[in-house]
């Protein structure tokens, strides 16, 4: 093993959770050294846990932790790391830290500072497209001033031009982050402001831009790949829909319904885009399609997708081994160009749920705290990239997405049918997550069809009636379950509680609740007079 | 076949705080009377029919080991429903014994009280509710994060919808708005304050 070609020998991973976890796999699969870093709120973590090396880097603010540029690097000067793979989120499309690694003898894991800058930015990269004749979603091409009061007349006036709805957007943004659609005008002043300061706190940057609304709209990417030769493939497109809070919540490859001549043309006005801006390793083109014919620009991210397994799973091609290859100066593998070849004609489906720590019977709010049980699907078609073991802690100070459920099958009736399977197994308790969500999406009619669209969630989705129902189901449950006076599961209400008792009534024998006093159990004595007189029993 | 339920077997059953939704309300629940009226020759007795509100509910639990179970009406001849207990009823120093369930994903609350005792606590409450008639709305954090922005001071008028605060959570920034219309009377947070879930961040009378 210590002779075979590696990338790196050692590789720091800038990230934490599920994605960290990811890289930190595929370092163990090409023989490379892992170091992870973490905040104090992380320091029981599984990326900490599996690493071969890990370093604190601060408090559990991210600014004072995983966004720290500076103790980043030095963690990786340290100890002696090659290379650092960003991951997803955090730093991993700002141009500075890139450039900070590069300043540093350090390879940055993704394209170059430069390149980020022309597309990381997404005012820069709908510039970008103008010139080489892609179509953007109509919009500002420059950040709108939002500190100076005075120009706000001249902004609302632009976005009337525009046309109203709009979305502002932060050109550092990712993730929904920063995102706000407004409706009215004299809403448009405070979207802007509130937009601003979360595309501060969570990428440094508050720069904002105002885009049309394009409705109804489907999602669809493309992912790319692309080596120092300036060569950039297309590995396939995911349909990315089904969002709230412009944060997607299910992605599935290929996208359904697409002509294979309208998935060459999508490929290819991507692969203009990226090519035209230098891209180097793993990138994602983004386009809404209006359902019909036409493809808008929308962005390129300049990183790691959440969302990159359903692309692996359905071209077979492992994209975090494709990047570290790309980083260390290889060319585009046979394996990755083989790929490129066959994605316009997959013969295959897949599709991931995103399962969150959010109440998707309260507008997705987010729901920190302790995980006490966690029970994951397995068999075949499944793969789970999750960061989480039961009795771990999902801190309130990041990302709330806990786990990626993700299936495969021949085509996409099979793949859903998997999905609504791996469900039925998936058993998280202590907090809420967006599960029950995802099970109504594997049963939805129009989920089923293909019938996608960014207004998915907010057009078909009644959390608090689907809560409605299993609440019911609980209080029932849980009353039987009291009667039931069980022992078989631990921590009853006090200690002899009840007869154990299993399916079928047995184990009934050497139960001692018979004598309880009635008032301290409300009417187990009952259940005690059953188990003694069952045989008795009248028909 | 309707049962009245005999006075003081029952069980208040409702769903705790967080899983609290319009449509479900707190039920009654009793073993059938007289025991097995509904009966079940392979199972025995043993969890087959519920008296709800007074009316036998023909529901059954199915152990699945320890912790897991199937839900089946004998009617229904569709799907059981799924149920997970996590971890053990707890009896709480209220004398409320609280379960979490978990079903088709959802995890749900459930706090069981004596009928009687819960009667008490209810009388209790309306009497208290009676003395302070007419008073002010509290507003409470309904998750963990930090205080962004308050948009009102004490004294100002408010309308219901109305902005009130910023609360950042996991990186989002959600706003708050106003239950109702009215004044606010206090104000108990300001920009940075870390909240958690149910403290009071302000009230409107």
């Amino acid at each position: 093993m210590t002779d075979r070609p590696r990338p790196f020998a050692r590789v720091l991973i800038a990230n934490r959770g599920e994605i960290a976890v990811r890289i930190i796999r595929a370092c163990r699969e090409l023989g490379m050294a892992s170091v992870a870093v973490y905040s104090d709120a992380d320091a029981a973590a599984s990326h900490v846990r599996l690493a071969d090396e890990a370093v604190r880097i601060g408090p559990p603010a991210p600014t004072e932790s995983y966004l720290r540029i500076d103790r980043i690097v030095e963690a990786a000067l340290e100890t002696g790391a090659e290379a650092i793979h960003p991951g997803y989120g955090f730093l991993a499309e700002r141009a500075a830290f890139a450039k900070a690694c590069e300043d540093a003898g350090i390879v940055f894991v993704g394209p170059s500072s430069s390149s980020i800058e022309a597309l990381g930015d997404k005012l820069a990269a709908r510039r970008t497209a103008a010139e080489v004749g892609v179509p953007s979603v109509p919009g500002t091409l420059e950040p709108v001033p939002v500190d100076r009061p005075d120009a706000v007349e001249k902004i609302v006036e632009r976005a009337a031009e525009i046309g109203f709805p709009v979305m502002v957007k932060a050109a550092a943004g990712g993730g929904g982050r920063g995102m706000r659609r407004v409706d009215r005008p004299e809403d448009l002043p405070a979207a802007l402001a509130a937009g601003s300061a979360e595309a501060a706190a969570a990428f440094g940057d508050g720069s904002v831009y105002i885009e049309r609304v394009i409705q109804p709209a489907r999602h669809i990417e493309v992912q790319l790949l692309g080596d120092a030769s300036g060569t950039v493939v297309a590995l396939g497109e995911r349909d990315c829909s089904i969002q709230r809070r412009h944060q997607k919540l299910v992605e599935e490859a290929p996208a359904p319904g697409l002509s294979t001549d309208q998935r060459h043309r999508l490929h290819e006005l991507a692969i203009r885009v990226a090519a035209a801006a230098g891209l180097r390793n793993a990138a994602t083109c983004e386009f809404l399609f209006d359902g019909r014919r036409e493809f808008y620009f929308l962005e390129v991210n300049t990183r790691l997708q959440v969302e990159h397994g359903v692309t692996e799973l359905v071209s077979g091609l492992d994209i975090v081994h494709e990047q570290f290859w790309l980083a260390a100066g290889e060319p585009l593998s046979q394996r990755a160009l083989a790929a490129a070849e066959r994605a316009a004609t997959p013969t295959s489906h897949a599709i991931e749920a995103r399962i969150a720590a959010e109440d998707p019977a309260r507008a997705f709010a987010p729901t920190p705290g302790r995980i006490s049980r966690w029970v994951m699907p397995a068999g075949p078609g499944i793969r789970v990239d999750t960061g989480i073991e039961a009795g771990d802690r999902v801190p309130p100070e990041y990302d709330n997405l806990i786990a990626k459920l993700m299936v495969h099958a021949a085509d996409r009736p099979a793949a859903i049918d998997r999905l609504r399977r791996s469900l039925d197994e998936t058993e998280i308790g202590g907090i809420q997550t967006t599960v029950p969500f995802h099970r109504f999406v594997a049963d939805d009619a129009a989920f089923g069809a293909g019938d996608l669209s960014t207004d998915f969630v907010g057009d078909r989705w009644d959390g608090q009636a689907h809560q409605a129902r299993a609440v019911r189901v609980g209080l029932l449950a849980a009353a039987l379950d009291h009667f039931s006076g069980d022992a078989e599961r631990d921590g009853p209400v006090s200690p002899g509680a009840g007869p154990a008792r299993g399916p079928g009534g047995e184990g009934r024998d050497g139960h001692d609740g018979r004598d309880r006093p009635l008032a301290d159990r409300p009417a187990s004595w009952r259940v005690a007079a059953l188990a003694a007189g069952r045989d008795r029993w009248p028909r | 076949m309707a049962q009245v339920i005999p006075s003081g077997r029952g069980l208040r059953v409702r769903p705790g705080r967080r899983s609290q939704v319009a449509g479900v309300d707190p039920i009654v629940a009793a073993p059938p009377d007289p025991p097995g009226s509904i009966d079940d020759p392979v199972r025995g007795p043993s969890g087959s029919g519920l008296l709800v509100d007074g009316t036998l509910e023909d529901v059954r639990l199915e152990r699945r080991g320890p912790d897991r179970a199937q839900l089946r009406w004998a009617e229904d001849p569709g799907p059981a429903a799924r149920v997970v207990f996590i971890g053990g009823p707890v009896l709480g120093p209220d004398g409320v014994t609280r379960q979490e369930v978990l079903v088709d994903g959802w995890r749900v609350e459930v706090e069981l009280e004596d009928e009687r005792r819960a009667a008490l606590r209810e009388r209790a409450r309306r009497a208290a509710e009676a003395v302070g008639h007419g008073g002010p709305t509290e507003v409470r954090s309904v998750f963990p994060g930090r205080v962004v922005s308050v948009a009102v001071a004490t004294g100002d008028p408010v309308v219901a919808g109305q902005p009130l605060l910023v609360i950042e959570a996991m990186k989002m920034q959600n706003e708050l708005r106003s239950p109702r219309e009215g004044r606010v009377a206090q104000v108990e947070v300001g920009p940075g304050t870390k909240v958690d879930v149910g403290d009071l961040l302000l009230a409107i009378e």
